[in-house]
């Protein structure tokens, strides 16, 4: 195919053809085309189907307002439906298909639906697929989903990347048309560092469309003057190819930038960028959309707005017909008639519905006057449109003006309301605008060149003002102000034939109307009965078209009638580009153990937990599953020895004068009399008398104490404590700290544990069960005068220390203490025997301080000191959390031991019910205990503590399970601590 | 939103943590008479104002300062930002 | 004789790259010790860092080379310090403590972070993409010092010349955090 329509003129590179396909046909166009202009050039009107009815669609614009030229772009992986061939940038080897049709564009098999549309109008989904319910997800739903919809996608992975970024200026100028230029230019002059952003590839707005002067040069040269100067500024930044398509709280605003979109090839660079633009001062500059007006079959292929069928001559040097007849309300659309009459265009006839004489002269043209277009001939292009006087004008291409709405979309982003203005029959911005935001030129209603030039550098002058920048003396650049009366006109009255609206969701006048008689007469009633102004487009040449008839139906004024304030994003975003980087392995950021290497090395298998990158167990050639290891892991530490590390665990380091006062304050109990080079266990509460967090904390001096919290809560206990530091307690001299990652910290724990650090502790410091007991703390040197910490606790009840060197020392130690341990046969242990051995030994963790329980179900209601106020305390005191039959934390284990206890199961009475009514408590934490042979649990259980021996159901709906259970205590093993002090 | 912290000017919301009322700073006395209706009070109920609102801010991504800022909660305008423990010494929690 | 040593491998350690026109590099030897100011004893403690270091501890936001120009001194918060300097030997706590004469309380902060120094032309341009603090010379001069977060890890960033910054963040996180900086190197390359 040739390029039948490509005339003199534009700005495309003429010296870069550049070949593509539509629709597997071959095609040509130039450097600098859209998809939308190299399809006109090659004559190619019809372009898609439309969404409910698969009626032949064309091109109805030059912008991102466009509803019906959505294509498909690329193939395979890299396939991108519903793209507006408006704003796609022609490359080389660019593949495009339309979409929404079965069979060929040209004979869609759904086009059927068409003939149906008598019964397919608004609100048929609602009224028709009502009943019978079962229907809705087997029949309808499915049917209706296959009909419906653009494009598909291509159901793989995107393969593209994405990112995002953080910039920061004094004024962000949102357009670069003449008044965004202008704006720019006066703020840059005068130091202000600028952001000056545009969705276009090429700067200029309509400047790069009209034929009108600036300084005495065409548009399109002043303009690119003007980003030459922009350009050699330091303190300006120009981004082509960004949408900034929301405005934020305290002026930040949202911008996409397509970086790679309009290359063949991303070339493993980012496709997008989602920005956030902080900015101090904004200028909205987003220009105007123009406005359609509604008449029977306005929908064939060929009929455009005038402002874009002009934008594909001047700007692009192509005509989209060979006979255009134009269709205006308003001066405006004569100039498209005048400029394609200046390019050698046909333009046959003028067709205005004002009685009034020429706007200006255009050789060749009739002039109608009080005249409109009432229907049109030709299914998949334009043949001939007839007037409501009957008379039949051939053309094929009808360039159609309704006039101009203003872009007020990002004033209303902080719930601004525009306001109407009778002069320019429009809606302009409101008052409420968002902080820190003017707009300047058309988006104001400052319809002409000259003012949008003038309104452009004064507004920009005002805002860098504000900012304390003196603004540059130079005067805004000459133009003249060209004529825009309009008479505004919705729809054509005379119509039998279906006028549409909206064309990308299908909605004609008709619908609005019946809308009216049903009763959705709000606008948001409409939108949502209708589907109007929904979708890729959200309106923008639909919704004042709407609303004005909705107000003629109602018999109020359109301001009257509503406004539609719109919501972000501007223009469609890509959830590639919300999701930026975050996206399989970088979805978040991994912690690493200081071990991490020793274990990944040693066969270990890692947990997520939380970020961290835990060590859950390390299997040995011949096990046969998870299990053999845990058994060996739990058995080897209790029989002799084991290590895990036990980083991850919330170290906070606390100094100050008043430190020991303000840990009474955020523990239960009391730390006061701690004595130095001791360790306590400490409970925390929440201020409802839950119980929050638990942990230890050792005194390493008078005013210096090291606490430890659970892996989970420690960035919640440290947040949490602040509070109490900077809000509850401002005069307590009290500093934190965290260091959890400082340190390497590791368990060894086993009836070997001291024979073992023997070995690594330096000999100066004496381990000895006299000189350093259970809950002894202590700063020591290793291997030979390294720092470190010893701490002689136990989570696994036998003898066991935990011992803490720098953190870059981490992964050396783990070595070192399993060379050291060869003698013992130690064992490197992960979280799941961590787990079975705190079971075993009955102490509290996750499952059991789960947000509902209280230090008297814990057990550990002693340790609420009474001498003293804590976090908590009041609160726990309440009779309800104080019942004499409250749930207590126990063991059990199953009458018949070869059964495995189930973690959830519910406790009965023996001769009861199994019903809520009759629910007695809960399993919480189960384990196999390799020690005992069996399957043990932790749980609580109304007055548990009195009720040793007793035999209870364990019942679990959710697996159809019920078995005999024996309340034990919860310490399965060495209930009188006897190991953990030898 | 930005929150013009005292110390260190303007940050992104997105640095900070919220909690919310600041009459969380005003934590009763644990030997009042009434100490549990109090503390029930304290524990439970917050205003919810539609319009201006004192609330506490964590800056939990910063210098881990907590503050009380003064915020509308119709339009998100922030006309105060005040480090939370001078609020709390003047609201007569020192010593 | 100890029968065993232990060897010192911090999480980045040796990491050196060069890309067109930034150098990302993890710094040797590295130390950080945070100083808290104790309440009451702000006006000893600052005097005692004047005398240690010579140099005043500035504002929050801001940090100084020592007289000598061998330490930094970082002002976190108004009672928050980080003093970093070059120190081998994982004795760097009780090195400051001595200097401050317990005028303040003093933590071992270098192994809880991680260091990376980005410095070149397009440094700044790399950091767009994760940091949300305004690094333009006008906005962030030398010396600046902020706290914020980074692809979702909290990070201390610092202006130490025109196009140098010092990028300090957990220790725990440090080869995700190194990931996150390659990558906006790679993404504005």
């Amino acid at each position: 195919m040739t390029q039948v329509n490509r005339i003199d003129g534009g700005q495309v590179d003429r010296s870069k053809e550049v070949k593509f396909t539509f629709n597997g046909k071959h095609m040509r166009g130039f450097a600098g085309d859209t998809l939308a202009s190299a399809l006109l050039a090659n004559g190619q009107r019809l372009v898609g189907r439309s969404f409910k009815y698969h009626r032949p669609r064309g091109i109805l614009t030059s912008g991102s307002e466009e509803p019906n030229a959505l294509v498909q772009l690329r193939s395979g992986a890299h396939q991108e439906p519903n793209t507006r061939a408006t704003v796609t940038e022609l490359f080389d080897g660019l593949k495009a298909t339309s979409q929404n049709h079965r069979g060929s564009l040209e004979y869609d098999l759904m086009a059927v639906t068409d003939l149906m549309s008598r019964f397919l109008g608004a609100g048929f989904y609602y009224k028709t697929f009502m009943w019978p319910k079962a229907f809705w997800e087997k029949l309808y739903e499915p049917v209706i989903r296959k009909s419906a919809g653009l494009g598909s996608l291509s159901m793989k992975d995107d393969p593209d990347s994405y990112d995002k970024g953080f910039i920061h200026c004094d004024l962000l100028v949102i357009g670069a048309g003449p008044s965004g230029l202008s704006a720019a230019l006066a703020a840059g002059r005068s130091g202000a560092r600028v952001i000056l952003a545009d969705e276009d590839f090429t700067p200029g707005g309509r400047l790069n469309a009209e034929t009108l002067e600036v300084d005495g040069m065409s548009g399109a040269d002043w303009a690119a003057q003007a980003i030459a100067e922009l350009a050699a500024m330091d303190n300006v930044r120009i981004m082509t190819r960004t949408t900034i398509y929301g405005a934020y709280d305290h002026g930040i605003y949202g911008a996409l930038e397509r970086c790679t979109d309009h290359l063949a090839s991303a070339d493993g660079k980012p496709r997008q960028v989602l920005w956030r633009i902080y900015s101090k001062r904004a200028v909205l500059a987003a220009g105007s959309t123009e406005r359609p007006i509604a008449f029977g079959n306005n929908d064939r292929p060929g009929i455009m707005l005038a402002g874009a069928v002009r934008t594909y001559v001047n700007r692009f040097g192509v005509t989209p017909g060979q006979e255009v007849a134009v269709f205006t309300n308003n001066d405006d659309g004569w100039r498209t008639a005048s400029d394609l009459a200046g390019k050698g265009v046909n333009v046959t006839t003028i067709i205005d519905t004002r009685d009034a004489p020429a706007v200006c002269d255009v050789p060749g043209a009739r002039h109608i006057r009080n005249a409109a277009v009432m229907d049109t001939v030709g299914r998949k292009g334009l043949k001939s449109v007839t007037l409501t006087s009957g008379q039949v004008i051939p053309a094929d291409c009808l360039a159609v003006s309704g006039g101009w709405n203003p872009n007020v979309h990002l004033t209303c982003h902080q719930r601004g309301r525009p306001e109407w203005r009778d002069d320019l029959s429009a809606f302009v911005p409101g008052a409420d605008l968002p902080a820190g935001m003017a707009v300047a030129g058309a988006a104001n209603g400052s319809m002409t060149l000259a003012a949008a030039l003038a309104e452009g550098r004064s507004v920009a002058n005002e805002q860098i003002k504000d900012l304390g920048f003196t603004a540059s003396r130079k005067a805004a650049p000459k133009a003249e102000d060209e004529p825009r009366d309009c008479a505004p006109m919705w729809h054509v009255g005379e119509s039998k034939n279906r006028a549409w609206v909206d064309q990308q969701n299908d909605v004609t006048v008709k619908d609005i109307k019946q809308s009216y008689r049903e009763g959705f007469r709000s606008v948001e009633h409409l939108k949502r009965y209708t589907t109007l102004g929904m979708a890729t487009d959200q309106g923008k040449t639909a919704n004042i078209p709407a609303l004005a008839i909705m107000a003629e139906c109602t018999g109020k004024s359109i301001p009257e009638t509503g406004t539609t304030i719109f919501r972000p994003p501007y223009t469609p975003i890509p959830l590639g580009a919300l999701g930026g980087r975050a996206r399989g392995k970088d979805f978040r950021p991994y912690r690493l153990t200081p071990s991490h290497d020793w274990a990944e090395k040693n066969g270990a298998t890692f947990v997520e937990v939380g970020n961290w990158l835990r060590a859950q167990w390390f299997a040995r050639p011949g096990e046969q599953g998870w299990r053999d290891s845990v058994d060996r892991e739990a058995l080897m530490t209790r029989k002799s020895v084991g290590i895990c590390d036990v980083t991850t665990l919330g170290k906070i380091d606390i100094q100050g004068k008043d430190a020991a006062e303000f840990l009474n304050v955020v523990y239960a109990n009391a730390f006061g009399k701690l004595p130095v080079g001791k360790v306590r266990y400490g409970l925390m509460l929440r201020e409802d008398g839950i119980c929050y967090d638990d942990g230890t904390t050792a005194r390493m001096s008078e005013n210096h104490f090291v606490m430890t919290t659970t892996t989970a809560n420690a960035v919640l206990v440290f947040r949490r404590m602040e509070f109490v530091r900077q809000c509850l307690c401002p005069d307590m001299d009290v500093h934190l700290i965290s260091t959890t990652d400082g340190w390497a910290q590791f368990a060894v724990a086993g009836p070997n544990a001291r024979n073992l650090l023997r070995k690594v502790v330096d000999e100066a410091h004496d381990i000895s069960n006299e000189a350093f007991p259970f809950m002894a703390c202590g700063e020591v040197t290793v291997c030979g005068g390294t720092p470190a910490r010893l701490f002689r606790i136990s989570f696994s009840g036998e003898l066991a220390y935990e011992i803490a060197v720098p953190a870059r020392f981490g992964n050396s130690m783990m070595g070192v203490l399993m060379q050291a341990g060869e003698e013992f046969d130690a064992v490197p242990y992960g979280t799941e025997a961590l787990g079975v051995m705190r079971i075993e030994k009955g102490h509290a963790a996750g499952n059991e301080l789960n947000g509902q329980t209280t230090a008297l179900n814990l057990g550990l209601g002693g340790m609420v000191s009474a001498k003293k106020d804590c976090i908590g305390k009041t609160l726990s005191q309440r009779p309800e959390m104080n019942r004499d039959d409250a749930i207590r934390l126990v063991g059990f284990r199953p009458v018949d031991r070869s059964l495995k206890l189930i973690a959830g199961s519910h406790f009965i009475n023996k001769d009861d019910e199994a019903k809520m009514a009759n629910d007695q408590g809960w399993m919480t934490s189960v384990a196999y205990s390799p020690s005992l042979g069996h399957s043990i649990g932790l749980g609580f259980i109304k007055s548990g503590h009195e009720r040793m021996g007793e035999i209870v159901r364990a019942v679990s709906p959710i697996h159809d399970t019920e078995m005999d259970v024996e309340i034990v205590s919860a310490h399965f093993i060495d209930p009188e601590g006897e190991r953990l002090r030898a | 939103m930005i929150i013009n912290h005292p110390h260190l000017g303007p940050r992104d919301a997105a640095e900070f943590i919220y909690l919310g009322d600041a009459s969380l700073i005003d934590r009763p006395d644990w030997q009042d008479e009434n100490a549990t209706e109090k503390f029930y009070e304290y524990g439970y109920l917050r205003n919810n104002p539609a319009g201006e609102h004192q609330e506490l801010w964590y800056h939990e991504q910063g210098d881990r300062s907590w503050l009380v800022v003064t915020r509308n909660t119709l339009t998100h305008e922030i006309t105060k930002v005040e480090m939370a423990r001078d609020v709390a010494r003047a609201r007569g929690r020192s010593k | 004789m100890p029968e065993f040593t232990l060897t010192s491998a911090p999480p980045l350690a040796g990491y050196d790259q060069s890309f067109d026109g930034v150098k990302l590099g993890a710094p040797v030897d590295l130390a950080i010790v945070s100083i808290a100011l104790p309440l009451g004893g702000e006006v000893a403690a600052e005097k005692a860092i004047k005398s240690a270091y010579g140099a005043a501890l500035p504002a929050p936001g801001k940090s100084v080379l020592s007289k000598d120009g061998l330490a930094r001194l970082v002002r976190l918060s108004s009672d928050a310090a980080f003093v970093i300097f070059t120190h081998a030997t994982p004795d760097a706590e009780p090195h400051v403590a001595e200097k401050l004469k317990g005028a303040a309380y003093t933590t071992d902060q270098t192994d809880v972070w991680s260091a990376l120094e980005i410095s070149g032309a397009k440094a700044r341009t790399a950091l767009e993409r994760i940091c949300p603090i305004d690094l333009h010379a006008d906005a962030f001069a030398d010396g600046d010092a902020a706290r914020t977060s980074m692809e979702h890890l909290g990070t201390l960033i610092i202006r130490t010349g025109g196009d140098a910054f010092l990028l300090l963040s957990a220790s725990s996180s440090a080869k995700s955090f190194l990931h996150a900086v390659e990558t906006s190197i790679h993404n504005t390359a």
